[in-house]
């Protein structure tokens, strides 16, 4: 147990006097939130688990990383304090940066310690009564946004101080904690509201799609915003002139405190200031009354045997769509592969990334930021005009192959990720089942990547690019597929020496310059095709060797034996 | 003689599922229940109903006297749940997760200790207490589990397949701890799938399929009743819907082709 840990606990049992009163074992509510923290401390943050692990050693102070991460964040914050002249405007982007990125930081570290399923079958059976446990639970729930919040909050309290005194400080600390409750209000609606749409079955699923939708606007809102707005329009920006700001919270708080800062009670501030204290124990008051009750049902649900009924009926409701899915995937797995080991690879990694929330998570992140880059890249010239594009002149060409070669960091990355997974002992049938050539399966895989993450792109580039510039693109085109052919299957041959889906996130050796390697090989390649780009023969004839050579790499990696690949069973 | 656990016409519902039909049940000290029955029977459901992990039943469950419904907290002091799967805290270390597990039940400090000490080093575990459970063998984190249960002196103690992962050393120590704690007057309630344990260990056997009791009695008891055959016979003759050999059978001809 740390000492910020040991703090919050002495901070929360102050009142053991009242506690008492209510009828709660104090004795109980202590060890059970201390031991809540003490595994708090010793599990993996969402910060941790995007990341790739390096450390063997286990995790013991969490707590402290993910608290300076969220001071980290909530430096940024501080950009709001140079935007126009007024308070108002300030506060009013500086809530927002607030609530957005609270909620997405604990929407994702609600699932994992709200819904720890664990605490049913070993805390319920013992002698604590329900009004213990809950509040065990509830102060469990407020040391823990506590840590995430001041942190956060600490930039900005060092900067008012420095600018405008303590005195302005307090009404700003008061809203914070308004805002930090609207905030969990917010999530929680978004729970129940989830849950009322979906099974619990699905409930974890949906969230961490919020969570990549949450990363990739995250991302983009930090690389857009700053250019999107000018710098002298930012300085001349108001926020008191557009009407809609009324809609937003953050506009809310940043009244209130302008009121409780200047004392002006004007109409406009006062309404600020009422809805800034009333909507968050509203909204918090609904929540108890009304959604509590059935959401901790539907909840322990997440765990309980109602699951094992609705199994038994699923597959019936889906038996109609099935066929559909199943006979793309045949058509497509037999087009590309060999009968055997190969086209079973291409269809268990094809079906495993479309199901495994691991994969998933780490991959459509990187997704989201390539489109985020894209869409910098054309913000970033401005200048370009479709007849540029059309004539393949100057900027036209940069983009065109920008188009054709980002996508392979995306390939990349999808190819790096999917030698992982949470289950990686079940790929003990790789070993125990008679595989000749190991080679076939990891072909298969790369095929499996390249025809999922990269055709349906390509198709699109192509379609675009054949109606914008005509059929003359057709040989540049070419050139671009069978590169990206030849880069994956590189790539594949060099840093693919597992079994897909084998290997456990926290065994990795990664190697920086295997990185390095894969990074250089796409760049190097745009770079040649750059400059052939308008001679013709020469990309005619490097477009051949380019689809020979891809054809000679895959074939390699096909007849990989035993030996070239460091194969071993990980238990 | 007082019995310590009754359960009256018990009745639980999953949504248009029901799991319990009603059972009846009275149990009375010192006895070692085997509580079988093949999956989906509500086996589980019964055992959560009685430690407090559902509390949403119809019926009526008295443990030692007391309703459940009104005093659920007695009821839980005076239980010992062994789960079923190794549900625990794996990132704590077993001395940190007994002692919380001893904290809730309110054990003194110095006894608690001393036991938990004690208990693991009957185990062999006693060089591991200060390691995380995360890298626990399934055997180990069972052992863990069985002194979490054990831990207050109980005086019911349930135990969901308790031998899954132990190797036949400690499945021999916890079957002679299952005679002993029962010589020493405490209730057993054992559930598991493993017949010729079952058939050993208990001094009752109550059979349950599709939520109600169907047989109850001493293996002997049954026997008489059933023929004169092991328990696995007596499970199969009374739960299995076709006949067994006939899907071994099935199985052999998809050879065939």
């Amino acid at each position: 147990m740390n000492i910020i840990n040991r703090f919050f606990v002495w901070v929360v049992m102050l009142p053991s006097n009242i506690y008492e009163k209510m009828g709660i074992n104090v004795h109980q509510l202590r060890v059970v939130v201390k031991t809540k923290l003490l595994i708090d401390d010793r599990r993996p943050n969402t910060i941790h688990q995007t990341q790739q692990k390096k450390q063997k050693k286990p995790i013991s102070f969490a707590t402290l990383g993910s608290m300076i991460m969220s001071a980290f964040l909530g430096s940024f914050f501080l950009i709001s304090f140079f935007v126009g002249h007024d308070m108002i405007t300030r506060l009013t982007i500086y809530f927002s940066f607030f609530i957005f990125v609270l909620a997405s930081t604990l929407i994702a570290d609600f699932t994992s310690v709200l819904i720890d399923i664990r605490d049913n079958i070993v805390i319920l059976p013992k002698p604590i009564s329900d009004k213990t446990f809950v509040f065990a639970r509830l102060l469990h729930i407020l040391i823990h946004i506590s840590k995430m919040v001041i942190p956060m909050v600490l930039p900005a309290i060092i900067l008012l101080v420095y600018r405008y005194g303590i005195f302005k400080l307090i009404p700003f600390l008061l809203l914070t904690g308004l805002a930090t409750l609207l905030t969990i209000f917010l999530i929680n609606a978004l729970y129940i509201f989830i849950l009322r749409v979906t099974t619990p079955e699905r409930f974890k699923a949906i969230i961490s799609y919020f969570q990549i939708i949450f990363a990739i606007t995250f991302y983009a809102g930090y690389q857009l915003v700053p250019r999107l707005i000018n710098k002298a329009a930012m300085e001349q920006y108001d926020i008191r002139s557009n009407i809609w700001a009324w809609l937003a919270p953050p506009y809310w708080f940043a009244g209130a405190w302008e009121l409780l800062t200047s004392f002006q009670f004007s109409l406009p501030l006062v309404i600020c200031l009422l809805f800034s204290v009333f909507i968050p124990f509203l909204s918090i008051w609904v929540v108890i009354k009304f959604f509590a009750p059935s959401f901790n049902q539907k909840l322990s649900m997440i765990s309980g045997s109602g699951s094992e009924t609705s199994i038994s009926a699923q597959p019936l409701k889906n038996e109609k769509d099935v066929p559909l899915k199943i006979s793309y995937l045949s058509k497509i797995s037999s087009f590309f592969t060999e009968k055997g080991a190969e086209r079973m690879s291409f269809q268990q990694v094809w079906k495993m990334s479309s199901r495994s929330r691991d994969f998933k998570m780490k991959v459509y992140p990187s997704l989201g930021y390539l489109v985020v880059y894209l869409v910098i890249m054309f913000m970033n010239n401005n200048k370009i005009s479709l007849a540029d594009i059309k004539d393949q002149s100057g900027r036209g060409k940069i983009i065109f192959i920008s188009l054709i070669y980002f996508s392979s960091l995306m390939l990349i990355m999808a190819l790096n990720q999917m030698i992982f997974s949470e289950k990686y002992k079940a790929a003990w049938f790789y070993y125990t089942t008679p595989i000749a050539k190991p080679g076939r399966i990891i072909s298969g895989a790369v095929k499996s990547m390249i025809a999922k993450f990269y055709l349906p792109l390509i198709t699109v580039t192509a379609i675009v690019a054949l109606v914008i510039v005509g059929p003359k693109i057709l040989p540049n085109l070419l050139f671009g597929l069978f590169n990206q052919f030849l880069i994956t299957c590189s790539i594949a041959f060099i840093s693919v020496k597992e079994f897909p889906f084998s290997q456990s996130q926290n065994q990795v050796k990664s190697n920086f310059i295997r990185g390095m390697v894969s990074m250089f090989i796409p760049a190097s390649i745009a770079l040649l095709h750059y400059m052939i780009y308008s001679f013709m023969p020469v990309l005619m004839i490097l477009c051949l060797l380019s689809g020979i050579a891809s054809w000679l790499v895959m074939d390699a990696i096909k007849n990989k034996s035993w030996d070239d690949l460091n194969l071993s069973y990980q238990d | 003689m007082e019995p310590i656990i009754k359960l009256k016409n018990v009745v639980k519902n999953y949504g248009d599922k029901k799991v319990l039909k009603g059972i009846n049940l009275t149990i009375f000290p010192g006895q070692v229940i085997g509580y079988i029955g093949p999956n989906g029977a509500g086996k589980s459901t019964t055992v959560k109903i009685l430690c407090g992990l559902i509390s949403d039943y119809e019926g009526e469950v008295w443990v030692d006297g007391i309703d459940l419904k009104q005093d659920p907290l007695s009821v839980k002091r005076k239980i010992g749940y062994v789960p079923e799967l190794a549900e625990l805290y794996d990132v704590l270390t077993p001395s940190e997760f007994l002692g919380f597990m001893a904290e809730l039940y309110e054990i003194p400090n110095e006894i608690a200790e001393e036991r938990i000490r004690k208990m693991l080093a009957a185990f062999g575990l006693d060089g591991n207490m200060n390691q995380r459970m995360d890298t626990f063998s399934k055997g180990m984190r069972q052992k863990v589990l069985i002194v979490s249960g054990l831990l207050h002196n109980p005086d019911i103690i349930i135990l969901d397949e308790p031998l899954s992962g132990l190797d036949a050393n400690s499945v021999i120590i916890v079957k002679d701890l299952i005679s002993k704690l029962a010589k020493d007057g405490k209730t057993i309630f054992y559930c598991s799938h493993m017949m010729d344990v079952v058939e050993k260990v208990s001094d009752r056997i109550v059979l349950i399929n599709e939520g109600m009791v169907i047989a109850d009695g001493s293996f002997e008891e049954l026997q008489s009743q059933q023929g004169n055959q092991s328990l696995e016979k007596i499970f199969a003759h009374m739960t299995a819907k076709e006949s067994l050999s006939d899907a071994a059978d099935q199985m052999m001809h998809a050879f065939e082709n």
